[in-house]
């Protein structure tokens, strides 16, 4: 490929278990098949699960810190400053005592720490979620994981995307194709993806619920200002494909493609094998398979790689 | 009988807890013994209204909600002097400098209104303002229960507390006073909003599909609710799906001892029900789908009420 910096595509939905990750998955396995370098960033990191649907291992762990007050007590003089200003009420002062940092809360944005006029705040930090980096049959994979109780996922999206953006500077043709996947809803984690990327594929599916998250999301979509192209996955669903394509048409919805049900989908899916991988021993003759492969030449043909 | 807060969630999305909740809304609501309010806290997508829609436009009442904050740029007052910038104001990288205008930008994405600008920057030039985050709506629906649901004002960063904004509407009005099982919906994943969902919850039920993804975010979820000690008990959706993972997910469930109030069964009862925007337990009562989650609704009732029902 002769484009400089690489591409960057977000799988999105609105909608959750639309199927995200099996198109993430598999369109960066069809680019992978090809020789392009391929970064897959599972971004859906509340529940991270490209490496179940490839049967890789979470490895090259990385700590996710995030800010926590600590009260120096020997400096402190309870004058209340740091909770008057903290707007999140995660320094919980009554007169006379020592503010007490409620963590649920903090925000991260260290305001107390930078204000205190005795330096009795002490920028310590927290694990709240990890990053793991690895190479599954010649993909790279980056993961976010949120720890399990923790509320602030979009820190973990911010660490996931800044690692993206060294990698571009330090090493601008490592990758050829950098794949998103997000998680469901319109949420920050999801709208600090799509606005990282150049084109957006948000997947949907043939029923009422199927629609109004995808013209959610396709509003979110415009609001950033992105271009984009739907995939109508399990569009065989009780015979709406024709229906619901028409819909999305008359919605001036511009359509990548559509995948049918297909049980090849659903064992690979289980399995840890994607559909599309070189070697996999699904039949190359199957819905499934064939669905794909129209869409990655749709897709090819939308980013003007020759095929 | 005492009144009961069950939430359904999942971890994966798209798994059926929104089917369920209307479902099981409708045996509620059938129920002499039960006054049911349903509640929608995926407040990013809320759908549950699409198969309990509100008995006329004239009853339903909408309420827009201010809980996110974000910062202003007063520029009157800016001196171009780039503290904000050189010293590093802005924890969330919301603080861009404007190399044309020598002044900053603010990305309103990325702002979350923490007030540092405001308090930092010497000239006073940026201001804290609350903006809409989202819309509660409130209505009878047409089966005669309350039905109240938030949504987010896109762009806006703060889902969790529009949750709790929706949770708290039930304690505004008299008339939810004499209800005795809130069922509340609640979003995919483990976050924020999810947190704010399942906090002082009497129940939870998590449903789930017999996939490698399917358990792997119920475990997660599960993880979260034992954190905050709410009892909870498992539905295994499309139990029957022909997967080679089946036996490992029902070995997980039995090794675990975790209590299962049920297993629905692959119907497509289910899509078909929702492309008519009904409640299966309406739309098709004899399906293997309905009977089972008669029989689920019959556990829950035992779980929550035992010695008084």
């Amino acid at each position: 490929m002769n484009h400089k910096n690489p591409k960057i595509i977000c799988i999105t939905g609105g909608k959750g278990g639309t199927g995200k990750t099996l198109c993430a998955v598999n369109l960066a396995v069809m680019f992978k098949n090809e020789g392009n370098k391929v970064l897959l960033i599972d971004g859906d990191v509340e529940n991270p699960n490209t490496y179940l649907l490839l049967n890789g291992k979470l490895e090259n762990k990385k700590d996710v810190p995030f800010f926590k007050p600590k009260i120096i007590e020997d400096k402190c003089s309870k004058c209340g400053l740091c909770s008057q200003n903290c707007l999140s009420n995660a320094l919980l002062h009554v007169k006379d005592a020592f503010p007490i940092p409620m963590l649920t809360l903090c925000s991260g944005c260290q305001l107390c720490y930078k204000i205190c006029p005795e330096n009795a705040i002490e920028a310590d930090s927290k694990t709240i979620g990890w990053i793991y980096s690895t190479n599954v049959n010649g993909l790279s994979l980056l993961l976010g994981e949120l720890k399990p109780s923790e509320a602030r996922s979009a820190a973990i999206v911010e660490a996931l995307l800044e690692k993206i953006e060294d990698i571009i500077e330090k090493e601008p043709n490592k990758f050829d194709i950098i794949i998103l996947d997000t998680a469901p809803g319109a949420h920050c984690d999801v709208e600090l993806l799509i606005a990282d990327a150049d084109i957006v594929i948000p997947i949907t599916e043939p029923t009422k619920f199927g629609k109004l998250d995808l013209i959610r999301i396709m509003e979110l979509i415009k609001l950033l200002g992105k271009e984009s192209r739907v995939i109508v996955n399990r569009s065989s669903l009780l015979g709406f494909r024709e229906q619901f394509l028409n819909e999305l048409k008359r919605e001036s919805i511009e359509i990548l493609g559509d995948i049918p049900l297909d049980s090849d989908i659903v064992e690979s899916y289980c399995q840890g094998t994607p559909i599309m991988e070189k070697n996999s021993k699904f039949n190359r003759e199957g819905v499934g398979y064939i669905a794909f492969t129209k869409i990655y030449d749709n897709l090819k043909k939308w980013l003007e790689i020759p095929t | 009988m005492e009144r009961k807060i069950v939430g359904i969630v999942s971890g994966k999305g798209g798994v059926g807890k929104t089917s369920l909740t209307a479902s099981l809304a409708s045996l509620a609501q059938m129920d002499m013994k039960t006054q049911v309010i349903v509640m929608d806290c995926d407040v990013d997508a809320p759908n549950l209204a699409i198969i309990l829609p509100a008995l006329n436009e004239a009853n339903i009442k909408k309420e827009d909600t201010y809980a996110t904050r974000k910062a202003k740029f007063l520029e009157d007052q800016c001196i171009n002097c780039k503290k904000c910038i050189d010293d590093h104001f802005c924890e969330f990288n919301a603080l861009k400098w404007d190399d044309q205008n020598l002044i900053p930008i603010i990305d309103f994405l990325k702002c979350e209104g923490c007030g540092s600008c405001k308090v930092l920057c010497p000239e006073h030039a940026f201001e804290i303002n609350t903006v809409k985050s989202g819309e509660i709506v409130s209505y009878k629906s047409k089966m005669g229960f309350p039905l109240i649901y938030g949504k987010t004002q896109l762009g806006s960063t703060t889902s969790g507390k529009l949750v709790s904004d929706v949770k708290e509407y039930l304690n505004d009005s008299k008339e939810f006073n004499n209800s005795n099982l809130i069922l509340i919906d609640g979003p995919p994943g483990i976050g924020c909003p999810v947190i704010a969902t399942v906090s002082n919850l009497d129940y939870v039920i998590t449903i789930s599909e017999p996939t490698p993804s399917g358990l792997h975010d119920l475990i997660r979820v599960i993880e979260v609710i034992q954190h905050f000690g709410i009892p909870f008990g498992l539905i295994i959706n499309k139990s029957d799906l022909k997967s080679p993972f089946l036996e490992e997910f029902k070995a997980f469930i039995t090794d675990t001892g975790y209590k299962k109030l049920g297993d629905i069964p692959f119907d497509l009862s289910i899509p078909k029900a929702m492309s008519y925007a009904e409640p299966v337990v309406q739309f098709a009562p004899d399906s293997k789908a309905s009977i089972a989650i008669r029989n689920i609704y019959e556990n829950l009732k035992k779980i929550l009420w035992n010695s008084h029902y």
